[in-house]
């Protein structure tokens, strides 16, 4: 590789490999002295399935495998860094899908022995909140959490990221993703986002759907399946000639129903911690509807919502980097016998050592 | 690298359908990484046993580097013998392609250096 005149003077840099569910993300971070955050480089490839079906953990690791080299070539070289300008290799070692976990944990082992570096293993979860800390600034908001794979409601106190509340079943993300298939929408580039635009149209018919909190928890199982009778249903009365609601119709009161839920156990915790900032991470978290409804919950506290852009909410390899290093710096590393991945990861296992 | 710890003849018996794998690598560095990464992850089914060693290229004498990787699959059918080899050759082969396309050779960052 070509010794280019680096963009940073002294620190640390870290190599981020994320591979926990469809999208494969690399990325290098620049940590000053001083502890400023520089993204060197940020590089992704989401394995699209096509419509009305999901992506499948087999052929999830094997694009995983199949991408990674190309993938990592080009965040060094995106990052103008070489082996030999890095710290550590980080990784996420959970939460997540099996198979595609391990193959990028297979990847970054290698390369933590090839290039005589250490391994960082890194929580997924915990990776979104820092990364989304790092770019927004916020100083100590509520975290809402929500992806294909996760929703949770997340607080810091004494090291630990702490779950106030979260879902009791399936994912918000999943419900979506899920009904997305449903209706035979693509998922390229994400089912969600095809939702949120289909969504945008609808809003004239406010369709009936159960709502669902439970304290500070919520569920999604529910609402997924009346949601397939009612797309069930439209379809029927359309192959009748009948008039009836629509897609975007369907689209438009799903994200009403799960995204009031979110705000509401959102609120909760805020209400219980004495917060009024909010932090939205995860691929959900990209959904301008659902960031318009915190906005308006927060303002009504005096307080904000903060999100970050489709770069970072969805699955990226600069956050685990970036969690990874902070880790790194407190001097924690992961040997090689305890990098395996784990498909249950809680978000309070991490001991927040970089925090007061 | 691991040993056996049922005497041969009944560990056969549960597990009759096995096949060994020799992987020949450039350099001891390279065999050394490959065990290494690949010997992490333990076995998904209770059906399968695998096993490492490095030895010597087999025609090279008691001098000679370990640079084969050696593995042994052991598995009560077939099916679940070729299912858990499968799934093996897939990682390995992303283990060499790292290795090939990001490897930084020590003896060439050594002669940057002085260079």
């Amino acid at each position: 590789m070509t010794q280019k005149q680096p963009r940073w003077r002294g620190g640390l840099l870290a190599l981020g490999c994320e591979g926990s569910a469809n999208k494969l993300g690399l990325g290098v971070i620049h940590h000053s002295p001083t502890g400023e955050v520089t993204i060197l480089s940020n590089v992704r490839d989401t394995f699209v399935s096509p419509p009305g079906t999901g992506f499948l953990p087999k052929d999830t690791a094997k694009h995983h495998r199949v991408h990674f080299v190309p993938l990592a070539l080009r965040a060094l070289a995106e990052a103008g860094a070489a082996p030999s300008d890095l710290a550590c290799i980080c990784f996420t070692q959970g939460p997540g899908m099996g198979a595609p976990l391990t193959a990028v944990a297979v990847a970054a082992r290698a390369l933590a022995l090839l290039w005589d570096l250490p391994l960082v293993g890194v929580n997924h979860c915990v990776g979104h909140i820092e990364m989304g800390r790092a770019i927004t600034g916020a100083a100590n908001p509520v975290v809402l959490y929500v992806s294909g794979g996760n929703s949770q409601v997340i607080a810091y106190a004494e090291r630990r990221y702490r779950i106030f509340g979260e879902t009791l079943d399936i994912a918000v993300g999943n419900c979506l993703d899920r009904f997305a298939r449903t209706l035979e929408i693509s998922n390229d580039p994400a089912p969600g986002y095809n939702i949120e635009q289909l969504a945008k149209k609808g809003g004239a018919r406010l369709l009936d759907l159960p709502y669902t909190v439970k304290g500070m928890d919520c569920s999604f199982s529910g609402i997924l399946a009346s949601a397939d009778v009612l797309a069930a249903q439209m379809k029927a009365a359309r192959a009748k000639g009948e008039d009836t609601f629509t897609e975007a119709d369907l689209c438009s009161s799903l994200q009403e129903t799960v995204f009031a839920m979110l705000v509401e156990i959102t609120e909760r915790a805020m209400a219980h911690v004495g917060s009024n900032q909010v932090l939205i991470v995860g691929g959900v978290g990209c959904n301008e509807r659902l960031q318009e409804m915190m906005g308006a919950m927060a303002k009504e506290r005096g307080g904000s919502v903060y999100a970050t852009d489709e770069r970072f909410c969805i699955d990226n390899g600069i956050m685990i980097a970036h969690a990874g290093l902070l880790a790194y710096e407190t001097g924690f590393q992961t040997p090689m016998e305890e990098s395996q991945c784990t498909q249950r990861f809680r978000t309070d296992e991490v001991y927040i050592k970089w925090r007061d | 690298m691991t040993a056996e710890t049922q005497n041969p003849s009944q560990e056969d018996t549960e597990f009759p359908c096995s096949i060994d794998i020799e992987i020949p690598f450039h350099t001891e560095r390279l065999a050394d990484v490959a065990h290494r990464t690949l010997s992490v992850d333990k076995e998904l089914s209770s059906l399968v046993r695998r096993s490492f060693s490095l030895r010597n290229q087999p025609q090279e004498g008691s001098h000679a580097a370990a640079t084969v990787l050696h593995v042994r699959y052991k598995a009560t059918t077939n099916r679940m013998l070729r299912v858990a080899v499968n799934a093996f050759m897939e990682s390995l082969y992303l283990v060499i392609e790292v290795m090939e396309h990001l490897d930084v050779d020590p003896g060439k960052k050594q002669a940057a250096k002085q260079a």
